[in-house]
């Protein structure tokens, strides 16, 4: 009997097509625009998840964001180390510059200064070269996305730049999530980027911390905060931070918003038209199921699996052709580092499935009603 | 419903074939592409807080090494030109050793003339002497001389004289020859002042001067000093105390410290004092524009022996016992 239902959907190739495109392309549009927004928000934390081994970011009380920090006199970091629970401490800075590049060009960078001893604060990987290079003076690592900006067709190791009046040499190039507004980024020591960056009184923008027990990251955070006046915020919080401070400034959540309300409205309207139409088409053939003694609910069934396959179908294209975006932009540096959340498509499997079932129970109304007698009329 | 190839259907078998294939594919993409957002540990060990120290109040702070007799800036009373430089950095040097000597020729050539002027002072004694000697003989005798017409009165008077300015004569000499023997003195003392040597045992940290060059008193051609030393053995290290922290501290208790870069390596360094001055915390980071209002306490600590691993001026980290919540 349900295999009655599915010939009959398919039957008809020009609606069940319809049908098909309708639900693929709301789940498209959907899934792609979510992913894309909530990577693109997710950039206002990439600052934060670039650091892999710190658990927990000490700050000014008034700093918000890996890029809007308020520096702290240098003895913040003794402070933070004396804080019971504080594995270890190390100074990091994040300031803006302006470097000259070799053929003139002026160049607004971050530059990221990196504990001299430890390292600590260098993004996992490296494309190229080792951390290690940044022992040799004036040496600086670059981020991969901003090597392609600042030097297109060029391989940028070995490039001479100038900052602040000094030399800079990019030996390294780093894997890193670019951030939010995609800036160049150079990494290099605490104590070189003193140097680079033009002098103000406090220096120090952030302490990184590791927890004895990165369990309770939490509740040293709170200590951190009561015993040094300090703001302190766990890696989860402050790459909140980050998101929020992207929500609440720009008009990204809006415009996405909008979009993926249009792909809801535009799958109800193109798959409730087509499916009501398909519905009405067979209303006879229905009628002449229930003649031979088919119940109510055995024809929800059948509308329910014609609603499933077309709902399938729709949807394995849908996500289908958002990997295919996903995985055919990944090169591109502007896409660098998207990825699908596993939750969108699950959001996009239920829109979906609200789709289907609210234009399917429109539908079914009239079948319901359809008396068995009207096929002889 | 079995699968019979002529019979396969585009809508029914393969569309939703590709679709389940599709969604297959789409969740191991998806899961595979998740970002990699866990913690790892550093891969250099950073500074931490002794085993002991961990779970227990303390107070961090960082710090330089310095000589226990701090630094020493040797000076020069003198200016002149550097012509023996008998110390290289790294040296032990005893104290009173000769570090280095200024060029003392002018000197050298005042002295030999002050020798000749003894020379010539003696001779002028001697001379004044034998005169003196000549003129009491011939006064005596005409003084032995019992008829008064025999000698003049005029004849007498004149010997008289003779006598008296031959012995002024020999304390004029006398005087000269002192005269001269001050100035070749003074000549003895500006050829040792040209010297310069060390005022106590210690190690050269520090040789900013190099044979020929000019050293000046007045100052002027740069700040540096012209050698540094100090006594290396045992070594001392200055720890930084945000004024803040400085309440505490526990003063006396030994601090656990380790250099830069070797933060595994972590030595017990014995309390020595604590400045009595909090003063405004000293660059550390060699940058000349960095004015920084906070102020430390500095807490002096004495390092144990460690065969190389601490040098005079490396920075280090250092974790204190506080005192806990008891009071």
């Amino acid at each position: 009997m349900l295999w009655i239902a599915i010939r009959m959907l398919t039957g008809d190739a020009q609606k069940f097509y319809g049908l098909v495109f309708g639900i693929a392309f709301s789940t498209l549009l959907i899934t792609q625009q979510l992913t894309i927004f909530v990577n693109l928000i997710e950039r206002g934390a990439s600052g934060v998840y670039n650091v892999s081994s710190a658990d927990i970011w000490v700050m000014d009380p008034v700093s918000r964001t890996t890029d809007i920090a308020y520096a702290m006199p240098a003895t913040a970091l003794d402070k933070v180390r004396s804080v019971e629970g504080v594995a270890w401490a190390v100074p990091h800075i994040r300031a803006q510059a302006s470097v000259r590049t070799g053929d003139g060009d002026l160049e607004g960078v971050a530059v990221i200064g990196v504990d001299d001893a430890t390292l600590i604060g260098l993004p996992k990987r490296m494309l190229e070269g080792s951390t290690e290079v940044l022992e040799q003076p004036d040496s600086v690592i670059i981020d991969d996305v901003g090597a392609t900006r600042m030097f297109p067709d060029q391989s940028p190791i070995g490039e001479r730049l100038e900052l602040n009046d000094q030399r800079a040499v990019i030996r390294g190039i780093a894997d890193a999530i670019p951030s939010f507004t995609s800036t160049v980024v150079l990494y290099t020591k605490y104590s070189q980027a003193l140097n680079y960056v033009p002098g103000t009184r406090n220096r120090l923008s952030f302490v990184l911390v590791g927890a004895e027990e990165p369990a309770q990251a939490k509740a040293l955070s709170e200590r951190i905060e009561h015993e040094t006046g300090l703001k302190a915020q766990t890696r989860d919080e402050f790459a909140k931070d980050g998101i929020d401070f992207i929500i609440e400034n720009t008009g990204i959540p809006f415009n996405f918003g909008i979009t993926v309300a249009l792909g809801f409205i535009v799958g109800v309207a193109i798959v409730g038209l087509t499916f009501s139409l398909f519905i009405r088409d067979n209303i006879k053939q229905f009628g002449a199921l229930k003649a031979i003694g088919v119940t109510n609910a055995k024809i929800r069934r059948m509308v329910a699996v014609q609603a499933g396959l077309v709902g399938l179908i729709g949807y394995g294209l849908g996500v289908l052709g958002t990997i295919l975006f996903i995985w055919g932009f990944a090169s591109n540096p502007t896409f660098k580092g998207f990825y699908i959340p596993w939750q969108i498509p699950l959001i996009s499997l239920a829109s979906v499935a609200l789709i289907l079932a609210l234009t399917g129970w429109l539908a079914l109304r009239n079948v319901l009603r359809t008396e068995p007698a009207s096929v002889f009329r | 419903m079995a699968l019979d190839w002529k019979n396969l259907s585009f809508p029914r078998q393969i569309l939703p074939t590709i679709a389940v294939v599709g969604l297959l594919g789409a969740a191991a993409f998806i899961l595979a592409g998740l970002p990699d957002r866990t913690l790892s540990d550093p891969a250099r060990e950073p500074p931490h807080a002794p085993a002991d120290l961990a779970a227990q109040p303390r107070v961090a702070g960082s710090g330089v090494v310095e000589p226990s007799s701090e630094t020493v800036q040797i000076g020069s009373p003198l200016s002149g030109l550097v012509t023996r430089l008998l110390v290289e950095p790294g040296d032990r040097v005893g104290e009173g050793q000769l570090l280095f000597a200024l060029d003392d020729r002018a000197v050298r050539a005042q002295l030999r003339e002050a020798q000749a002027a003894i020379l010539e002072a003696r001779a002028a004694i001697a001379e004044a002497q034998s005169a003196r000697a000549t003129a009491g003989r011939q006064l005596a005798l005409y003084r032995q001389v019992e008829d008064p017409a025999a000698v003049s009165r005029a004849e007498v008077i004149r010997a008289e004289g003779d006598a008296n300015a031959a012995s002024e004569r020999l304390r004029l000499a006398q005087a000269r020859l002192q005269a001269a023997e001050a100035r070749a003195g003074s000549a003895r003392t500006e050829i040792d002042r040209l010297s310069i040597r060390a005022p106590m045992a210690g190690e050269i940290l520090a040789v900013n001067i190099r044979k020929g060059e000019f050293v000046s008193t007045m100052g002027g051609g740069g700040s540096q000093p012209f050698i540094e030393m100090g006594q290396t053995s045992p070594l001392h290290v200055r720890i930084d105390i945000d004024e803040e922290q400085a309440p505490r501290l526990r003063l006396g208790a030994p601090a656990t410290v380790s250099p830069r870069g070797a933060a595994d390596r972590q030595v017990e360094a014995v309390f020595v004092r604590a400045e009595p001055q909090v003063v405004p915390k000293r660059s550390l980071t060699n940058s000349a524009a960095e004015r920084v209002d906070v102020r430390v306490l500095q807490v002096i600590y004495q390092l144990p022996e460690t065969n190389g691993l601490f040098r005079v001026g490396q920075q280090v980290d250092a974790y204190i016992p506080a005192k806990g919540d008891e009071e």
